[in-house]
């Protein structure tokens, strides 16, 4: 059997790749545009960033399960609408931005009930959900708009601690609970042998079911900590919210290089495909492409990264049937 | 013996639905008494055209199985309508445009075909990334507007009536259920897709062309749509670029609704449209009642998930 397909990749030739990517389409974007590299617009780049980087580590963590989750834009919604009420009803700063991922916690939770117990496959599942949430934020938005939120969680989350923005800070200490959840616990094995043979993981003693509990909600709550910084960056919610966020997140952990198919997973990867993504995104805005072509410049990025993936995995097969001559 | 078996659940099915669809009649009857005239027929069959077409290649799609499913759909149908009206405005003789709208979908269709059997994409990532591409293309290229200009015969049609029955209805959809269920129950193709479905090992073994007959069946979903979009044209006048928005949504709720077995191999065309025409009896008696459509799309994707809840428990339970 092939080990080597259960790995974590901690730095590899795809994230090396995709750094030179990010240096390539840097350097064409600022030779196009004189905008692009000034520090304003770097500001941009990473406050676009930072909600699809969290809900990006959920994303990584439900594909590498072979699993997906297509209303995460959505919850994200109804998690900023509960951050943007406690933030009305002048709760503390600090405990306004737990707000978003308890929310999120519990509608990753409500997912894992219909996706997991309820044996729906998780893409039919979870865009009956989407529906049924977008229902939901029309109902708690009325049609109108959210804004003129109070700045309180804007102001915490850029203090500054030993000169480092809370933010920066939340969004690090976010990624260092996945990477430690998956290298240095049980539930990172556990994770990719349900995503490279559920039936085989159950019969070799993993806790199946709660594992793929536990990595709903956990998404469930990144994406919901994004929702606080959503409502931080932008002060205001609207009904269109997140409306792309589940293909963005989708796109940056397939171009991170976690396999959909199961039984591979990258952070570094998806961190730099969420970068890559946003400076694309932004460049492609820059040099006057219209917002309406970015679902297209994605969708069209997600397939190209999956069709240029199969003839190297086919390279990879043979030079494994070689060896075994 | 089997196929005795196989009757009757699929007509347990339609049962089902004609009694959940009387269920829903007397619960609109009840709010809103004015409702039942022969226009809401009409109104409901006209809105059943595009989602019934819509619907029955989703319903191939998933019967051929391999974690089948088309997430496109409607992007399909909005980027069929715009390009075959940007083609007729760039000096297509109005005659070839349902020419043009079929042959964008089928084309469209192909390609989503293309990456699940020749690269061997996930179809639910291939299609959720085509979704995005394709409805987003139809709003960049039209910039959000609807393009007007669909020639008088072809409204005609689209807005004719026989016996206050809508003219494509009558035209397109039945004789295109009756072909497709002809296919599925007689012919070899049809029984080659099930078998697909049933078990996708042993239909390779015993020779079936299994890459062949999916490439074809995402063509065909895209041909579908591709119809779906012209009889929009037909009946609304123009192209509207966001005309496909949640199709895959009510088309996956219909055909889940009408019995398919989301694993493939296991439902039929009948139970889709009897699934087809509950789903939009629902959403118009919601619509006269002044819902708003956002709640229609939260009605119909928790339905999605009850039918699925449902069907588990029920198996559970026998």
């Amino acid at each position: 059997m092939r080990q080597s397909s259960l790995r974590f990749v901690a730095i590899g030739g795809r994230e090396w790749a995709l750094l030179g990517a990010v240096i390539l389409a840097s350097i064409v974007f600022s030779v196009a545009s004189p905008y692009f590299v000034t520090a304003g617009n770097a500001g941009t780049i990473v406050r676009n960033s930072t909600e699809l980087m969290l809900a990006g580590l959920g994303m990584t963590l439900l594909l590498a399960m072979g699993s997906i989750d297509v209303s995460i834009g959505i919850l994200m919604g109804l998690a900023a609408i509960a951050v943007a009420h406690a933030l009305l009803a002048s709760v503390a700063p600090a405990l306004a931005l737990l707000v978003g991922p308890l929310t999120g916690a519990g509608l990753g939770l409500l997912t894992a009930l219909v996706v997991v117990r309820g044996r729906v496959p998780a893409i039919v599942g979870t865009l009956g959900l989407l529906g049924v949430y977008r229902m939901g934020v029309f109902a708690l938005l009325g049609g109108q708009w959210l804004s003129g939120l109070p700045a309180g969680l804007t102001e915490l989350l850029s203090s500054t601690i030993l000169g480092i923005p809370l933010s920066v800070l939340v969004i690090g200490l976010a990624y260092l609970a996945v990477w430690l959840a998956l290298r240095r616990t049980p539930y990172g094995p556990h994770l990719l042998s349900i995503g490279n043979a559920e039936e085989k993981a159950r019969l070799s003693g993993v806790p199946v079911t709660k594992v793929r509990i536990a990595t709903f909600v956990i998404s469930g709550a990144l994406t919901g900590l994004a929702a606080s910084f959503y409502v931080a960056s932008y002060r205001n919610v609207e009904m269109a919210i997140g409306s792309t966020l589940a293909l963005d997140a989708i796109a940056a952990v397939v171009l991170g290089g976690t396999s959909i198919m199961g039984g591979r997973c990258s952070l570094l990867g998806t961190a730099l495909g969420v970068v890559l993504l946003r400076i694309l995104q932004n460049g492609l805005l820059l040099m006057g492409v219209p917002s309406l072509w970015q679902p297209v410049v994605t969708g069209a990025l997600l397939i190209s990264v999956l069709a240029l993936e199969l003839p190297v995995s086919r390279l990879g097969d043979m030079k494994e049937k070689w060896m075994q001559r | 013996m089997k196929t005795l078996l196989k009757l009757s659940a699929s007509s347990r099915i339609l049962l089902l639905l004609a009694a959940l669809w009387i269920v829903v009649i007397l619960l609109f009857a009840a709010l809103r008494p004015t409702m039942f005239s022969a226009s809401t027929v009409t109104t409901v069959l006209q809105f059943s055209t595009i989602l019934a077409l819509v619907s029955l290649g989703q319903c191939l799609v998933i019967l051929a199985g391999g974690a089948g499913i088309d997430l496109s759909v409607g992007g399909i149908v909005s980027l069929s309508v715009v390009l075959a009206m940007t083609a007729v405005k760039a000096g297509l003789p109005p005659a070839l445009l349902p020419v043009a709208c079929v042959a964008a979908g089928l084309l469209l269709g192909l390609f989503n075909g293309l990456l699940v059997t020749r690269l061997r994409i996930l179809p639910l990532i291939a299609t959720l990334g085509t979704l995005f591409v394709y409805s987003g293309l139809a709003l960049a290229l039209t910039g959000g507007a609807a393009q007007s200009g669909v020639p008088a015969w072809l409204l005609a049609w689209g807005r004719g009536l026989i016996l206050s029955l809508p003219v494509p209805f009558v035209t397109l959809v039945v004789p295109v259920f009756a072909i497709a269920a002809v296919l599925l129950l007689l012919s070899a193709w049809g029984r080659w897709l099930f078998a697909m479905g049933f078990n996708e090992r042993s239909a390779r073994l015993v020779g079936i062309p299994v890459d062949r007959v999916r490439l074809l069946v995402y063509g065909l979903s895209g041909l579908l749509s591709g119809l779906a979009g012209l009889v929009s044209l037909a009946w609304l006048g123009s192209a509207r670029p966001n005309i496909g928005q949640n199709l895959e949504l009510e088309s996956l709720t219909a055909v889940m609704l009408g019995g398919v077995a989301i694993t493939g191999g296991v439902g039929g065309v009948g139970g889709v449209i009897a699934a087809v025409i509950l789903l939009v009896t629902l959403k118009t008696g919601l619509l006269q009642l002044n819902v708003n459509t956002v709640w229609q799309v939260g009605i119909v994707g928790a339905l999605l998930i009850a039918v699925l809840l449902i069907e588990r428990l029920s198996k559970r339970w026998s």
